[in-house]
């Protein structure tokens, strides 16, 4: 080697090292761009009523977050409250412990703490971030998170964050969609009971749908008093003027609504989805499920008109409103009712006695066929509103786009990213997630285990991903992907677009991939239904040989606490106070478990006294069939002995039994209870409840082999109270109040 | 004696429940201008504002003027307009969506206040539609021609759900079924042809007879397998597409033809348009 050689060698390395130096000062030179958020428990006054929140910086939602491609964002979160809370930052690509999903990649921020995040801002779009613990995110800890790209020319464009508001504690709601009330049902004017049936000519379908013991399909499971657009009903942007192409940075933040968006002044161009730019698609209408984000430029036509963009529930119970421009306001015509029968014969079709749904070999995907379409009168035409209309005399009406299919709605396959998305050319891993759950229980989960049943997914650094998703439930799904962009992949191949949220529609199976290439750590994925998340619905995926998280000292601890989400139990109880004594049971359950003590007290000894308790546990996936343990005591001063079905004498003056029994529910939700108590008698009971005869009327009636029967009425009043009244055949006629809780 | 006292304290329960209806509580009243004609107009507005137990109003034809009284714990006036509004009706705050405008009878159709000055943006969902009547063509030496295009026009008209438009192209099926030269046809088309025939007319003229778009796919299911048969045999120069949709009929399915290659399901039509696969293509 000559000489001159080595010099040469030696300078290189020189320079290799000196670029390297200049290199990492640019690194030091980004800008760094800081934050303080201050968490502060509040309470405010939506609807007249004073309600506890949760504000950042003041504000609900919190402040909108500005950065640059490139920035080293620095936010201090700075917690006021007395209670732990985290923020997580949707759908930005950071390192592990900065995702914020407490006790699992960062540690939650204990009350009157500060948590300082450090990360780099490696992308560009529209994102948002939101508090991961609990149901925080229900009462107003979310904000947008806006990533410039550099050097973009400053267009027009105004961000808009949608949200779903109820007055009730979000802990009660849990508690209630645990327990399947129809409360909200009933708010919603969404009970499809049996005289709506009869008069709308669907008695046959209600029953059907009973047989296959389905309780009233609807297409969202909460009540919410109000819809926001950054807070507002009606949030305005008066700035813009006529020819403006306005860029609408549209962040659906709600707890588990989705929303329809249109527009009064003409089409939506979108442009953008989950923060990643989309070839641009013309539509009329789109649905952004919970959590999802979308980028669309609406044109503003018109100078002496406020044109309006409206977010509209999908149950259609309410909306919000943007008004961009500056004048009379131009309303959109509202989104039609739901013919919810339509759509429960949709559901028949669809679902097999066992519960299962199946597809018809239609291999759904991708959201191109939207089975609730049955439901939409804008497409298919006015059920009960067609009357109306004849007598108006508008014949000429059904000309003008009405039943007309003209309306374009925008579906995952109109989604095409800009560049070729295809992943590393390294072997694929496939796996198969299957949406399953079910609504009587309230259980959301993946292959029927909840997050907490099963262990963390292994996966390998570099190697790629796929999941195929089928959704077996009745509900849609928004499934989110923390920290990683995935392919959805569609009719474009190669140029699949990027996505972090996938809405997996009933019987639709999607498949999308990802690469893994984040360096280490836990990595969550699930349904962003908040109620759905928390029963679990979901997996963590876990970087082989990830280093000690500093974050989480003690993991095994933590992962316990993560664990405890879809473990939970909840308390209900329906106690009736009726003129012939007390009926009632109080009930503890979680996912798979139940304890419940049951009585019915007469006021004298001749109508008798009984108690019952058990504890329990579910045993099938769907949750039909369930197995107990408990004991009884009865005291009835009758003198006659009498002999049950099985030839069995009863000894029912005062019995103190321990029993064992088997509950199944059988079709139209009749629940038959078979028991042997430790005398070796056998008792099979059969019991309906609820049976929705009108919006607020229940009937009910239950018979068993001790040949005592009883049968009853419940008018609802309120969410707790009702009126009642029952014959039962050891305490008489009665009537008075039940509570429900 | 203990049931009645029961009794009673029930019915006064029901009582105290349903005895809150009658005069508006909380009342204000508001006058505003809301944009309409004449006599027709004034029922719609106030039928469209009017709420029982919570809004009641009252448009005056000469002033324009709309007095709502209501109840300000539950409404307020916004609301009210908006209402109104969506009946067609303009106001200083808000205006009526075109389509509800458009939709107003033509004696209503009062002249709005803010115009549209910008150009309207044209509805051209309905181009194409008038071409979908088929232009098959020599189907055998054109035996099955008029029969094959009027069942398209059938179809086509199933896809709108249009139940008086199928009940016109059926009609002028019934007249091409009966036109039919069996005198040219092979003998195994002859045979084909007689066999279904019956049933061919019989769901024909059912489909004509009735407006009940329902019934009109009921028929139209064996129509359709009747249709295939014969195009079968007779043979088509231009390619025609056997489409199934699993769900109709109870979910046994039922099928159809079309000259288009993409679904446009004729048994739920917007429903589930583009529900179904083509099954076989018949060349």
């Amino acid at each position: 080697m000559t000489k001159e050689y080595k010099n040469m060698i030696r300078m290189k390395l020189f320079i290799t090292i000196l670029s390297f130096f200049l290199g990492s000062i640019v690194v030091i030179a980004q800008n760094t761009k800081e934050y303080d958020l201050y968490i502060n428990d509040t309470i405010v006054n939506y609807t007249g009523k004073q309600v506890k929140a949760i504000a950042i910086n003041g504000k609900i939602p919190g402040p909108q977050l500005d950065f640059t491609e490139g920035d080293i964002a620095v936010i201090r979160v700075h917690n006021k409250m007395h209670h732990e809370t985290s923020i997580h930052w949707h759908g930005l690509i950071l390192p592990n412990e900065q995702d914020g999903v407490p006790y699992l990649t960062t540690a939650p921020i204990k009350g009157m703490s500060t948590h300082t995040y450090t990360f780099p801002i490696k992308q560009s779009g529209t994102y948002w971030y939101h508090s991961h613990t609990m149901l925080q995110e229900q009462v107003g800890m979310y904000g947008a998170f806006i990533i410039h790209k550099k050097g973009e020319p400053k267009l027009p464009e105004y961000t808009v964050l949608i949200s779903d508001w109820s007055d009730e504690n979000p802990h009660e709601i849990e508690r209630s969609l645990h327990k399947a009330t129809d409360w909200y049902a009933i708010k919603k004017g969404a009970t499809q009971n049996y005289l709506e049936a009869a008069k709308e000519g669907y008695l046959g379908t209600k029953f059907k749908n009973e047989w296959k013991r389905m309780h009233a399909m609807d297409v969202s499971d909460v009540y919410y008093e109000r819809f926001f657009i950054n807070g507002k009903v009606d949030d305005e942007a008066s700035q813009f003027k006529a020819g403006d192409k306005v860029r609408l940075r549209v962040i659906n933040g709600s707890a588990s609504t989705y929303f329809w968006l249109t527009y009064s002044g003409g089409k939506i161009s979108v442009v953008g989805s989950d923060g990643e730019d989309v070839v641009p698609v013309e539509v009329d209408r789109l649905i952004v499920g919970t959590s999802e984000v979308y980028d669309v430029v609406v044109t503003i036509p018109d100078d002496n008109k406020a044109f309006e963009f409206i977010a509209t529930s999908e149950d259609r119970i309410g909306h919000a409103s943007l008004w961009l421009g500056q004048g009379v306001r131009q309303l959109k015509q509202p989104l039609p009712k739901l013919k919810y029968f339509e759509g429960m014969k949709m559901m028949n079709d669809m679902m097999t006695l066992g519960g299962n749904m199946k597809d018809m070999g239609m291999n759904m995907s991708l959201q191109k066929m939207d089975m609730n379409t049955v439901m939409y009168p804008e497409i298919t035409g006015k059920a009960g509103a067609a009357k109306e209309i004849m007598d108006m005399k508008h014949s000429e009406h059904s000309g003008h786009g009405k039943s007309d299919t003209g309306i374009v709605t925008l579906n995952y396959s109109m989604l095409k990213a800009p560049k070729k998305t295809t992943l590393p050319d390294v072997p694929f891993r496939t796996l198969k997630f299957e949406l399953t759950g079910n609504m009587n229980r309230y259980v959301w989960t993946i292959n029927d285990k909840a997050v907490s049943e099963v262990d963390k997914i292994l996966i390998k650094k570099g190697e790629n991903i796929r999941i195929i998703i089928t959704n077996n439930s009745m509900m849609r799904h928004p499934m989110h992907l923390h920290g990683h962009y995935f392919r959805v992949i569609n009719e474009h191949g190669e140029y699949s677009p990027l996505k972090n949220v996938i809405d997996v529609m009933p019987m639709e199976t999607d498949i999308i991939e990802f690469n893994a290439s984040e360096e280490y750590g836990d990595w969550f994925f699930h349904c962003h239904i908040l109620y759905h998340m928390m029963s679990g619905m979901g997996r963590i995926f876990t970087y082989e040989d990830s280093p000690p998280n500093p974050q989480i000292p003690d993991p095994e601890k933590a992962l316990k606490v993560v664990y405890n989400d879809d473990k939970r139990y909840y308390l209900s109880a329906e106690i009736g106070l009726e003129s012939n004594g007390s009926d009632g049971e109080i009930r503890l359950e979680n996912t798979k478990n139940f304890a419940e003590v049951e009585w019915r007290l007469g006021f004298n000894d001749s109508s008798g006294y009984e108690t019952e308790a058990h504890i329990g546990r579910y045993l099938d996936k769907k949750q039909f069939f369930a197995a107990y343990a408990g004991w009884d005591f009865r005291y009835h001063s009758s003198e006659e002995s009498e002999k049950n079905l099985f030839g069995q004498a009863s000894t029912q003056a005062k019995r103190a039994v321990a029993c064992v029994g088997l509950i199944y529910m059988l079709p139209w939700f009749v629940e038959t209870d078979l028991r042997v108590d430790h005398e070796g008698k056998t008792r099979l009971q059969f019991k309906r409840d609820d049976i929705p005869l009108t919006s607020r009327l229940r009937l009910w009636a239950s018979w068993n082999t001790d040949f005592e029967y009883s049968a009853g009425s419940r008018y609802i009043l309120t969410k707790y109270w009702s009126l009642s009244a029952h014959y039962d055949s050891d305490m008489g006629l009665g009537g008075g109040l039940v509570l429900t809780y | 004696m203990k049931t009645i006292k029961n009794i009673l304290l029930m019915l006064s329960l029901l009582f105290v429940v349903t005895g809150c209806e009658g005069q508006i509580k909380n009342a204000k009243k508001e006058t505003v201008k809301v944009y309409g004609n004449c006599g027709m107009c004034k029922k719609t507005i106030e039928k469209a504002a009017n709420e029982k137990g919570v809004v009641k109003a009252d448009w005056d034809i000469d002033s324009n003027m709309l007095t709502m009284t209501y109840d300000s714990a539950k409404t307020n006036p916004d609301a009210i307009l908006k209402k109104v509004a969506y009946a067609g009706y303009d106001s200083d705050k808000f205006r009526a969506p075109d389509e509800a405008y458009d939709a107003l009878h033509g004696c209503c159709q009062y002249d709005r206040p803010v115009k549209n000055t910008a150009k309207a943006e044209s509805h051209d969902a309905h181009k194409g539609h008038d071409m979908a009547v088929s232009e098959t063509k020599d189907v055998q030496g054109g035996l099955m021609d008029k029969v094959i295009a009027s069942y398209f026009a059938v179809k086509d008209a199933l896809v709108k759900s249009n139940g008086t438009a199928v009940a016109t192209a059926a009609v002028e099926l019934t007249k091409a079924i009966a036109a039919v030269p069996m005198d040219k046809m092979t003998k195994e088309q002859h045979t084909i042809w007689m066999k279904v025939l019956p049933a061919v007319k019989e769901d024909a003229e059912h489909i004509a007879d009735t407006k009940d778009v329902k019934h009109q796919r009921e028929h139209f299911t064996t129509l359709s397998a009747n249709i295939y048969q014969v195009l079968k045999t007779f043979k088509t120069n231009e390619a025609v597409y056997y489409q199934k949709c699993p769900m109709f009929n109870d979910g046994k399915g039922a099928n159809w033809l079309s000259k288009d290659k993409d679904i446009k399901n004729p048994y739920y039509g917007s429903a589930m348009l583009t529900c179904g696969s083509t099954v076989e293509t018949l060349k």
